[in-house]
Formats: structure tokens, sequence, C-alpha cells
């Protein structure tokens, strides 16, 4: 191949040049922000749940109590038993889980919600230790307690006080604003998992409708392999029964609407037409470019060049053309993301992950995670764009050219 | 026939469809000759220039160029000889239009490995023996007739061709500027010795050639 040829073919021919890689461009810019938009979705539907480092969270849903006394259960969120966890423990693709417990407690002067957490657990709300406002973080073994900033505020509660929960007492070691941290598992008040499930055991109304035993929670964070959180979904509901909530990045994508619904499902589909119509513009263009060069065809053979010359100079030709609408290709999606990256997303969070009672003032609003849609081109997409205008322009090339070089040069140059 | 010769033509019969176009023509051109093959137009004789210079394959007969019998070569065998043994020089001139006036004089070397600064120095050499040191760079488009033929001829020297084929050479130029080329051809012929096969339809430009062959309904008179 001669590329002092080809670039000077490509240069001179520039309005031709043009249409080819404006026709396949816009097809590689297509496929590159379709698949790019699909990631950013299924990227927004794992927020919530990253969140508090997890990839599945477990609640079983149960009855409330008739008094609303003491430490009771949501009713989204009731016992789950000591030997369901260790079951859920062995389960295939479980790489880690965290435990909590989810309190109403319905004091005589106030109401908390209170969650007992495992608080070196990195999977689970331990991302609240970054933020820490006032004070520090649960340490393990005491039985201290930190307040919600908001809440604080609202009841005049400082650091260093005691607060009276269900009957016990608890010093204040910590202020934390989880306004920013996450929408669900946030609460009133955090106690180590021990000191809530202590309260839990001794609360009557709660044993009455979901009896408690040491070990027992009725929250669960759990990691899994991300290619069997399927599985492991399927698997929980087999141990917890049909009604558990179990929530996964794929129940969050079903909640996002019927735009994600339609760009995710579509989006192989839509992309292999685009790409086709791409590759036949690509190739229509190609083919009426080297149709209208017979001639000059004609002529590089009959000074010498013999068929294989003439074919890999054009699938040079054709090759270096697709990198080129490759690349243009991919400019254009980085365009088009970085403007899609300033759209916003709402991800509603199921009621059920509330953990505020429905029944208090702002309880039954709608609550949504709300973030800019993280559209980004991975690497990887971006070279398969590149690589695929290349493969593009390989076969066209190889399929025009060795077409084009079987021309007898007698037919085109004779008639003069 | 001669076993001198560079090229021989043995009973060459082309036929498209029912048409016999050259009919059983046997010719041959000595190392070195000037030969001139004349005729009205649609006489055959483009048709039998194609059929001598393996651009064209006959219905019946044989090609030897050089000595190498050519009728049965592969299509690549065929282009590689046309490389090495023979240059074209076409009426329409048929210049690459992308290409510089130096480029297209490379054209034949362009398959071929070797340094393009090589390629270049002889391009130019061949377009200062034919007056185009000045056009180099030049587009095609940037040419007047007389100079694409200059650069046409040069094309066909690039090689070292053993033959050349013209093919009504200065049918697209006027009087002066034909015969300017005209002057080029002979004088290849006469300091070179170059072999060369030229395509006319008119007789006073067969004058300057050692032998003319004159062709009537794809056959040949004399």
């Amino acid at each position: 191949m001669n590329l002092h040829y080809v670039i000077k073919e490509l240069y001179h021919q520039r309005r031709r040049t043009i249409i080819s890689i404006l026709g396949l461009s816009i097809g590689i810019a297509l496929l590159v922000i379709l698949n790019a938009l699909s990631l950013a979705y299924h990227e927004a539907a794992r927020a919530p749940l990253r969140e508090v480092g997890a990839d599945i969270t477990v609640q079983r849903p149960g009855n409330v109590p008739e008094e609303l006394a003491g430490a009771v259960f949501p009713c989204s969120a009731v016992t789950i038993r000591k030997d369901e966890i260790e079951r859920i423990e062995k389960i295939s693709g479980i790489r880690g889980m965290g435990k909590a417990l989810l309190l109403w407690v319905f004091d005589q002067n106030r109401a908390w919600i209170v969650l007992g957490i495992e608080q070196d657990n990195p999977i689970g709300p331990s991302i609240l230790r970054n933020f820490v406002t006032e004070g520090r973080y649960l340490e393990a073994g005491n039985p201290e307690a930190m307040v919600e900033a908001a809440y604080a505020r609202q009841f005049g509660i400082r650091l260093g006080d005691a607060v009276s929960v269900a009957g016990r007492e608890f010093p204040v070691v910590g202020i934390v604003d989880a306004s920013h941290a996450a929408k669900i598992a946030v609460a009133n008040l955090y106690l180590p998992l021990k000191e809530a499930q202590t309260l839990a055991e001794a609360s009557k109304p709660l044993q009455s409708v979901s009896p408690f035993a040491p070990g027992d929670v009725n929250l669960l964070f759990i990691k899994a392999d991300q290619e069997k959180i399927t599985g492991v979904a399927s698997a929980l509901k087999g141990i917890l029964g049909e009604k558990a909530t179990i929530a996964t990045p794929e129940s969050f994508l079903k909640l996002l609407g019927s735009f994600f619904a339609l760009s995710d499902k579509f989006t192989l589909a839509a992309s292999l037409i685009a790409m086709l119509i791409a590759v036949l513009i690509a190739f229509k263009t190609m083919a009426g470019n080297i149709a209208e060069r017979a001639r000059e065809i004609g002529v590089l053979k009959a000074v010498g060049w013999t068929d294989r010359n003439v074919t890999v100079q054009l699938l040079g030709e054709s090759v270096i053309q697709c990198f080129i609408a490759g690349l243009l290709g991919l400019i254009i999606a980085m365009v088009a993301a970085f403007a899609l990256g300033f759209m916003t997303v709402n991800i509603p969070i199921p009621w059920e992950m509330s953990p505020t009672p429905h029944f208090l003032p702002g309880g039954g609003d709608p609550l949504f995670k709300t973030l800019r849609l993280p559209v980004h081109i991975p690497v990887t997409l971006a070279a398969f764009a590149v690589l695929l205008s290349v493969v593009i322009g390989g076969l066209t090339g190889a399929l025009l050219g060795r077409h084009i070089s079987r021309i007898k040069p007698s037919e085109v140059l004779r008639h003069e | 026939m001669n076993e001198s010769a560079m090229l021989v033509g043995v009973n060459l019969t082309k036929t498209y469809g029912e048409l016999d176009v050259v009919k059983g023509v046997s010719i041959a051109v000595k190392d070195g000759e000037f030969v001139a093959l004349v005729g009205k137009s649609g006489c055959g004789k483009t048709t039998l220039l194609s059929l001598l210079s393996g651009l064209e394959r006959p219905s019946r007969g044989q090609v030897m160029i050089s000595g190498s019998e050519i009728t049965n070569a592969a299509e690549n065998d065929l282009a590689l000889l046309r490389r090495d043994n023979v240059g074209f020089i076409f009426q329409s001139f048929n210049l690459i239009p992308t290409l510089s006036a130096w480029e297209n004089v490379a054209l034949p070397l362009f398959p071929i490995r070797m340094p393009k600064e090589e390629r270049r120095r002889r391009a130019t050499e061949l377009l200062e023996k034919m007056e185009m040191g000045h056009r180099l760079e030049h587009l095609p488009s940037a040419l007047s007739g007389g100079e694409k033929q200059r650069v046409a001829i040069a094309r066909a020297l690039i090689n070292h061709p053993k033959i050349v084929f013209a093919d009504e050479p200065i049918g697209n130029l006027d009087s002066s500027t034909g015969d300017a080329i005209m002057a080029i051809l002979n004088r290849l012929h006469a300091e070179q010795g170059m072999t060369m096969l030229m395509v006319t339809h008119e007789p006073e430009l067969a004058k300057t050639a050692d032998r003319v062959i004159r062709m009537q309904d794809g056959e040949v008179l004399s």
C-alpha cells in the first residue's frame, strides 16, 4: 500500500471522503451513546445500594403490633432469624454480609427511628462514619448512640447528652448528618447492633407479632458477585419466602420507568440497526466512489499493478477512512455524553425501604434518590467502537477492492 | 517469425460476440524498430494494440514479448510483465487526477519497494528530459494537454520498458503541440533505440516511423 497515494486520494476527493466518514461516524456515535446511556442507567440504579456498600438488601414484611409503644418493627421489616441468616451466608455468590436492626421506638415524649448497626462492617450503614459532624463514630462494645443532625436540632439534643430510648439510657457520642449519606437505612438514632437487639428482645409488643431471639435482625446488606446477583436474589426468596423484599440493582432499574425500559431493552437492537445503517451508508458511498474510479483502476493495472496491489491500496483507503470515522464518532459520542451528563435521574425508593413510619407527617411522601446521570464512555466501549470501524473499513475495502481489482484495463481504457 | 523480434503476434483474432474485430493478424516488431499502425477509426488497430501489449487476450493466436509467450499468462503475471517490459501512452493521457506530475510518472513504481526519494529522483529526471522540471508538483488539472502528454510519456519510460505502445498519442492535441510530442517520441527512438508501436489514424504521422502497417476491417493490408 502506498500511504502517500492513500492520503492524497482522500484529501483531494474531500467531498466523497467526508460523506463516507460522516455516514459511518454518525452510526458509531449512535452505537456508543446508546450503550453509554444504558450503562449510565445501570450505574444509576446501583447508586441507592452502593451508598450502603451492598448489592442487595433484604427485608421481610410483617405486621405492626396493635399497641404502638416501646420498640416495634416497621411492617416492612420484621424478624430475619439467626438460622435463616446462617443459611443465607452459604448461598453461592455471596461475598459478604452486613446486618442491621431497624426499630420504631415510641416513647412518651417522642418517637424514634432507631437503627442498630455493625459499626465496623464495611457492608451496611457504616458509611455514616464519613458523615459525623460532631463528636465521633460508634466504638465497639460501648452502649452509646449517634443522633442524626436534623433530629438533634429539632429536639435540642447535644453531644454529651444522654438519651432515653425504650427505658434505656445512651450517651450521645456523635452527631451525624445522614441527609447526604443515603436514602435507605437512615434513622434518627444509631446504636450498636447488640444494643438494638437488646431493645427488641425486651419489647413485648414486638415479640407479640414477630418473635425475636438473640442474633436475629430485620435488615441484611449483601455484597455479591455481579453476575450472580439474580441467582442470589432467587435463593434468598427460597429461604425467606416469596413475600421477602429483595432489593437489587435490577429491581431499581424496573422502577426507573419507561424511558429506561425502552433504551435498555432496545439498546442492542438499536445499536445493531444504527451500525447496519452506518455500514450500508459507508458501503454505498465507497462503492460509488470506487465505481467512479474504474478508469483510474484500469490505468493502475495497465501500468503494472497486480490485483493484490489494487486491493491493498483500496483496502488501505477504506480502513483509514473508517478509522477516522470511528474517532470522529467517538468524539461526537463524547460530546453527547458530556451533555447528557447534565441530566438528572430520580430513582424511586420503594416505600418498604423508607425507614420513616408512613403514618407520620411526611412518612408517606415518595422518596427519591436524585443524581446526575453518570454517562461516561468506558475505554473498552471506545476501543470496541474504533475497532469495529476499522473492521467495517477492512471488510468493505477488501470486498470492493477485490471486486474492482478484477476489472480488465482494456474494458475501461478502450473507449477514449 | 524473426527470432530477434521484440514483439510477435501470430494469427491473432479477437471476437466480440459475433463480430470479428481482429481477423488472423500476424505481426512482428524488431528490437529498436518504430512501427506505425495506421487505419481508419474502427478498423481494429486499438484492439490489436491491446492484444499485443497484454491488456487483452486474443480469442485465438499467440503473443510474445521479448521472447516470452504471454497469451496464456495469468492476469497477475501479465500485470508484472507490463510493469517490467511495457510502457503505455494513451490518447487521453490517463493521469491520476489526485497525484502531482512527478507522482503520476512514478505510479508504476508505487507497488515496488524502494525509497520515496529514489522514485522521485527517477521521475524528476524523466520530467526534466521532457522539459517539465518546473511542473513537478502540479496536479494534472493545472497542466495543458501537451504537458499532460509529456507526463504520460515520462510515466511510460519510468520502468525502462523494452517496448512502448502509443495509442493515438497526439489525438487530443492541437497541431503544434502534437508536433512537439511526436518530436519527443522520434527523439526517444532515434537516440535511445526505443522499440515503439504507435497507433494512429493520420497517415502523415506515420511517415516518421521505420515501418507502416495498414489495417482495414480487422485485417492487415500491408
